[in-house]
């Protein structure tokens, strides 16, 4: 036992020397302290949506008031019971949460809530009242794609669609709004279904394998919660013209943006299929900004503002009629109107490009890139 | 299969210090968590309050009581894959079918219905293992599909109710202010568990983890303990359910997934050995909790998002070295030999140093002539009848999925554009099947997997950018990096003596933090053109070029494994650990090969699927896990090691992706789909299953 005492020793000693270094320094006692409890952090929103949390907590107007810090629960909902567990303990005041279940989280966000802390979440909803929540509507987002898809095919068509992770309620609400809507049009077929868990790389997957048994021809439009960039990228690689892509209602990706420029659009950086096409889509996004606009909303309730419950963000949707390419990307420039970025600066085409808020002029493209807040 | 682990001692006692030994594992966790359970108090701003003690035992309460469960299955030599989805399906029945206008609820009564529902889908499980001799792993993971479709049915959204009243009981006070009721439910399941394992049934159990076939031959009834050890563990997994349920006060359909792996971490850090006989479900507890006060202990060193896996993975192997730590662990083992070596190599008496004489025996070889009638070579199916045996079966089902995919959707027997999108489509798993086959035949496994391929792809992709001269040395790089992880593993398990199993699962944590640390959270960069024409282009329309590589790959594959010294190796290997040593076999380096070279085959199919999908994004591995696993032993693979060919295992990957081909190409929900893959790789499999010994 002679070597195990000593290496745990040492492993002690270890552990003490991270603390050391780990702890924060002596802060403005006037900070507050808030935490950010984010789910599974291996995937393109969850980092982007981190980025501009913390880069709205670094902006000039927050900087001296907060003090954030980040912790990552994984995809686990017991986990992030006990993380939220152990922020109220440490002297929460508030905790930004992604929550992983909406139902899982109720009881210790109620038992945050009698301690006085605010709890936000964000992108997706915790049921317990005395959350507040910031979020899109997701009935509305399945909604109005699904009926952007009828009238591009006049009432009249087989489509194929692309779900998200199946369980969760964020693709529950969306794939039921969209068929109730398919299903006022008998003509509309549904002819292929698949489970593309937001992410490109299984949408491409997926569609392989419909496709294996299909044809383009067979298919006259794509209803998908993720996956437009991949579907219009295989459907140039099958040899259609870009003229022949199929109406595609779907996520807010960049590369599906610049893909909706009109053909022969100047674009500093772009190489097909990353490039214009003149696709015809509906992009729409459960937008990253919503974290820094809870940072941002649970900051004036600390403050004593009156913050309502719920925060229905706008749905952010372009067209084809909207699309419109930014030159920087900074807030002053996205809000007169652009809504798509160039492959030079933006370099991952399933980057999300829906990050503008009217309520968040903190953040631009540097803070979603790299978590730099705007001047 | 007690020699599967490598991280047995390989001596043991006898009487007292046995006894010593066997407990030693779960000593040495209560000593961790105690340390972490200082260093949190030490650190945070407060003294550790009985608040904080009770919040603690709450939150651990779940993953403490699974791993009761899966700790006895492991104790018998088993495996348990359903364990997460058996949580989430009591969860869902019991928030779908509780009352919300009738808050009262009988505690008895649901605790009664989740442990019910857990010892039902046990006994499904133990029909299949004990009855019908199946391999563990296949059939806990078909039940695992099966039962995330029918939790899905149950209920298809978070929601439901539970009621408070069984909140109440779990999560408060058995003594106010004294002892919270998680610690007492666990400590009344342990209590059961120790009155179990005195009686003759205990000792059957670990009689049979131990060796089956001595086990049998003493006269104990192997099937029924067996059978018994599922049901039991499916009623722990069942109250950990409740547990949950009472804890979220509502349903969420995917609750208990994740709950999979820490699992098994929290096993094997608690000194259980996975391959069966040793250890016990006290060690798991405190394992479990070990893995849950991580989380504090990152929340209060304020380790930033980026680093949180790396730390964790951290944790996981200073835990697991801790746990090994003695007199007869790998490591000090190791130590001493490299100091018997070096005091060898001083007095210049290592094998290498003396003269290269050959000292084989000299048996007199037959002259050809004596040697009478040649005995005719057997037949080619009588040569490799044990091999068609286990990789026939997949084949024949492929067939059969090919069949009704014609009948069903049309378009695939005659259609080339179905073969090479079948082909296309398998050749991510074939790749991996050969990594993680050639790993779980030397009985480990490799969890590091989803990462490897994860952080391949977003550096290939970022070093790449579009250019196809930068392949020349980004794919070198990214191979070379590959080669540095295997190495990480096979070194960790090898010379630490770290059970694969948290190894991998470590390096898969470290992984991830280091794709996110490179690429800020944003992958950059894209495939380049070439990559892209492999993956996608069509030669003559017909024929997408990697179709051609994968010819080459697989014959490849096929003489790795089965004609060169580093196969039969592997086989021996797997065979038995000793007996490979004692013959001769670079046992330590062949290990770190393997390891390597399922790092690599990991890392190669991180460029493949950025050239298909023309980019890389973080979590691109995460799918290809569990399925790495299943075709390796749908293809006849013994996940115990020593058995199986790789051509077994490409049946086994043409086989699920035909069959996932087939249901994309339906309309069923998903639900129902999940149902069906379950149950046609459970048939599959059927026809593998051993017979039973004479």
């Amino acid at each position: 036992m002679g070597i195990g005492l000593k290496v745990r020793r040492l492993a002690l000693l270890a552990a003490m020397a991270v603390c050391a270094l780990g702890l924060p320094g002596a802060q403005a006692a006037e900070k507050h302290k808030i935490f950010l409890s984010m789910s599974y952090i291996g995937n393109d929103w969850q980092a982007e949506a981190a980025n501009m949390v913390k880069a709205m907590a670094a902006h000039k107007s927050l900087a001296d008031k907060v003090d954030l810090q980040v912790q990552v629960a994984g995809p686990n909902a017991q986990r992030q019971i006990q993380q939220i567990n152990a922020m109220v303990q440490s002297g929460a005041e508030a905790i930004i949460v992604y929550p992983i279940s909406p139902t899982a989280l109720n009881q210790v966000v109620k038992n945050a809530c009698d301690k006085g802390v605010k709890v936000f979440a964000y992108d997706a909803e915790i049921t317990e009242p005395c959350a507040y929540n910031v979020h899109i509507d997701q009935l509305e987002a399945g909604r109005v794609t699904a009926e952007w898809l009828v009238k591009k095919l006049n009432g009249k068509g087989n489509i194929i669609a692309i779900t998200g992770v199946p369980g969760t309620s964020v693709d529950d609400q969306r794939t039921k709004a969209a068929k109730e809507v398919f299903a006022k049009y008998p003509d509309i077929k549904i002819v292929g279904e698949a489970v593309g868990m937001w992410s490109q790389a299984v949408a491409r997957t997926e569609l392989s394998k419909i496709l294996a048994t299909r044809n383009w021809d067979d298919i006259n439009g794509l209803w998908m919660q993720v996956g437009c960039f991949t579907a219009n990228s295989m459907q140039l690689e099958a040899g259609k013209k870009t003229s022949e892509l199929l109406p595609c209602a779907g996520e807010g990706s960049n590369g599906g943006r610049i893909q909706m420029l009109p053909e022969g659009t100047e674009v500093e950086g772009a190489a097909p299929p990353y490039a214009p096409a003149g696709a015809q889509r509906i992009s729409y996004a459960s937008p990253p900004y919503s974290g820094a606009l809870a940072l941002k909303l649970a900051v004036e309730a600390i403050e004593g503002k009156d913050v309502s419950k719920t925060t229905i963000l706008p749905l952010p949707v372009v067209t084809n009629e909207t699309i419109k390419l930014c030159d920087e990307g900074t807030w002053a420039e996205m809000k007169a109107g652009c809504n798509a970025f160039k492959p030079s600066l933006v370099s991952n085409p399933g980057w999300f490009a829906s990050i503008f808020s009217d309520q968040t002029p903190e953040v631009g493209l540097a803070a979603a890139l790299v978590g730099q807040p705007e001047n | 299969m007690s020699s599967a682990s490598l991280s047995s001692p390989g001596s043991g006692g006898l009487g007292l210090r046995r006894a010593l030994m066997r407990n030693r594992g779960a000593l040495i966790a209560a000593a961790v968590l105690a340390i972490l359970l200082f260093i949190v108090d030490w650190i945070s701003a407060g003294p550790l309050t009985y608040f904080d003690v009770s919040f603690l035992s709450s939150g651990g309460a779940t993953s403490a009581l699974a791993a009761i469960g899966q700790t006895i299955v492991i104790l018998s030599g088993g495996f348990d894959l359903s364990a997460g989805a058996v949580i989430s399906l009591v969860n869902a029945v019991l928030a779908s079918s509780m009352d919300p206008m009738a808050p009262g609820a009988s505690i008895i009564l649901w605790t009664a219905v989740g442990i019910g529902v857990g010892m039902a889908v046990g006994a499904f499980n133990g029909f299949f293992i004990a009855v019908l001799r199946m391999q563990p792993i296949v059939v806990t993971l078909s039940t695992m599909f099966i039962l995330q479709g029918v939790t899905l049915l149950v209920m298809d959204k978070p929601g439901g109710f539970v009621s408070p009243d069984l909140g109440t009981f779990y999560l408060g006070d058995a003594i106010t202010g004294w002892l919270p009721m998680p610690l007492v439910v666990i400590g009344v399941v342990l209590l059961a568990w120790f009155w179990l394992k005195g009686t003759r049934f205990g000792t059957a159990l670990y009689a049979v983890g131990s060796d089956p076939e001595s086990a049998a031959a003493v006269g104990i009834n192997v099937v029924l303990v067996r059978f018994a050890v599922y049901v039991i563990a499916g009623g722990c997994y069942g109250l950990a359910g409740v547990f949950i349920s009472a804890q979220t006060g509502s349903g969420d359909p995917l609750v208990g997934n994740p709950l999979l792996l820490s699992m098994f971490a929290a096993v094997v850090v608690g000194g259980t050995r996975l391959g069966g006989g040793q250890g016990g479900p006290v060690g798991s507890v405190f394992g479990a909790y070990i893995l849950m006060i991580v989380v504090n202990i990152l929340l209060v060193l304020n380790v930033s998002a980026y680093y949180a896996t790396i730390a964790e993975g951290t944790i996981l192997v200073l835990a697991a070295l801790a746990g090994s730590i003695s007199h007869a662990s790998v490591l000090a083992v190791q130590l001493r030999a490299a100091r018997a070596r070096l005091a060898a190599w001083r007095a210049g008496i290592l094998p290498s140093q003396l003269e290269r004489v050959d000292r084989r025996l000299k048996v007199a070889e037959p002259s050809p002539n004596q040697r009478g009638p040649a005995s005719p070579r057997p037949a080619f199916h009588l040569r490799n009848a044990e091999t068609l045996r286990y990789a026939l079966p997949a084949y024949v089902c492929l067939l059969l999925i090919v069949v009704v995919t014609q009948i069903w959707l049309g378009r695939a027997i005659l259609n080339p554009g179905y073969w090479n999108s079948l082909l296309v489509l398998s050749s991510f798993l074939a790749v991996l099947a050969l990594g993680q086959g050639t790993v779980i035949l030397t009985g480990g496994l490799d969890l590091s997997v989803p990462w490897t391929i994860g952080i391949s792809g977003i550096i290939l992709a970022g070093m790449v950018n579009g250019s196809d001269a930068a392949l020349v040395y980004a794919l070198p790089v990214v191979l070379l990096m590959a080669c540095v992880i295997g190495f990480a593993n096979g070194f960790g398990i090898v010379y630490l003596g770290i059970s694969p199993i948290v190894m991998t699962l470590a390096t898969n944590g470290i992984l991830q933090g280091c794709a996110l640390l490179y690429s800020q959270g944003t992958p950059a960069g894209f495939s380049s053109p070439m990559l892209r024409w492999v993956m996608t282009a069509r030669l003559a329309g017909l024929l997408t070029p990697i179709v051609l590589l994968m010819v080459v790959f697989v014959v490849a594959a096929v003489l790795l494994l089965g004609r060169t010294p580093f196969g039969r190796r592997v086989y021996g290997i797997g065979n038995g650990l000793r007996a490979a040593r004692l013959s001769g076999i670079g046992v330590e380096r062949t290990l770190i090969l393997v390891y390597m070279l399922s790092a690599v085959c990991a890392a190669v199919v991180g460029i493949m699927l950025t050239g298909f999908s023309g980019q890389a994004s973080l979590g691109m591995g995460d799918d290809y896990l569990l399925p790495s696993i299943a075709v390796v032993v749908v293809g006849g693979a013994l996940i115990t090691g020593g058995r199986g060919h790789y051509l077994g295992m490409l049946g086994g990957v043409l086989l699920l992706t035909a069959l996932q081909m087939l249901l994309a190409g339906t309309t069923l929900p998903y639900a129902t789909r999940a149902i069906l893959y379950g149950l046609v790789v459970l048939g599959a499999v059927m026809a593998l299953r051993e017979r039973r010994l004479q």
